[in-house]
């Protein structure tokens, strides 16, 4: 992983900004994977815990469902938000992370979709492999563009398995560009404080 | 620690060599010894070759720029679990 990130930064991505905002997407993506693959399976979750019906939610649920399928302009509600809308607010506050994680910020949405796409293939999610797949359709990338996600997912899937079977050591972390901004709205570290000295 | 010994640059063919330069100029980093993913996959060419040129046309620009596919490779080595 350090490699890539290194490599990332050296093209150009040097903000760490940036690899928090990825960071936020891949999260976010496992979390509502985890959730939509159980419970599309049978018996999966929905034995136990049901998705919520769109047409009878509560009007709390109502509302967020109306935010969830405008966001993604679809008709329907992805499944992991129906199955924990039987707790109004946790799927609120589920919903607001999810959203401000996918939405754009520094990172552009598609290259979020096809990071959320990245991770759904490498941890073998159906629901998320079509649902980001989908995603980076509808906001314009191409065929071409997700068999290059896709080419990149299977190759890096194939280096990560030689180097861990070797068990090599990291080794390239260290050629990245160090960001020394503070944390948003923070202050530059002080001289000799941990974070202010060069990469060990 | 590598469970096998990771051979210096001067244990290979002059033609496998080459292919350490070529990693160079791939991150724009003058590595004073090539990375150890280099030399592993500089041990067999007819393995290493195809699955190196597969790789830079898997990166290479396209609708998506070659530092977003950095960041996709990152994210494809973490849910791997790869700290490498």
């Amino acid at each position: 992983m350090t490699a890539h990130t290194a490599a990332g930064k050296l093209q150009g991505l040097a903000d760490d900004a940036l690899w928090y905002e990825a960071a936020h997407v891949v999260g976010i993506t496992n979390a509502l994977n985890v959730v939509a693959d159980a419970g599309g399976r049978t018996p999966g979750l929905a034995s136990v815990l049901p998705p919520v019906d769109e047409r009878t939610a509560a009007p709390e649920v109502a509302s967020v469902f109306a935010e969830i399928r405008a966001f993604y302009a679809r008709p329907d509600v992805p499944l992991p938000f129906r199955i924990v809308a039987a707790d109004p607010g946790y799927l609120a506050d589920l919903w607001k992370a999810a959203r401000h994680a996918f939405e754009a910020n520094r990172l552009p949405r598609r290259l979020k979709a096809a990071l959320a796409f990245a991770v759904s293939v490498t941890s073998r999610s159906s629901f998320g492999a079509a649902f980001h797949g989908e995603e980076m359709r509808r906001l314009g990338v191409g065929r071409a563009g997700l068999l290059e996600v896709l080419g990149v997912t299977q190759l890096f899937s194939s280096y990560t398995k030689i180097a861990d079977t070797l068990q090599l050591d990291p080794d390239m972390g260290h050629i990245a560009p160090i960001d020394r901004s503070p944390a948003p709205g923070g202050a530059a570290a002080a001289p000799g404080a941990p974070g202010s000295g060069p990469r060990p | 620690m590598p469970t096998v010994r990771l051979r210096d640059p001067s244990e290979y063919p002059e033609s496998a060599r080459a292919l350490f330069e070529l990693s160079k100029s791939w991150f724009g980093h003058d590595f004073p010894v090539p990375p150890a993913m280099s030399r592993v996959m500089a041990w067999d060419p007819e393995f290493g070759g195809p699955h190196g040129r597969a790789m830079k046309r898997a990166m290479a620009p396209g609708e998506f720029s070659r530092a977003e596919k950095e960041m996709v490779a990152a994210v494809v080595s973490g849910m791997n679990a790869c700290p490498y």
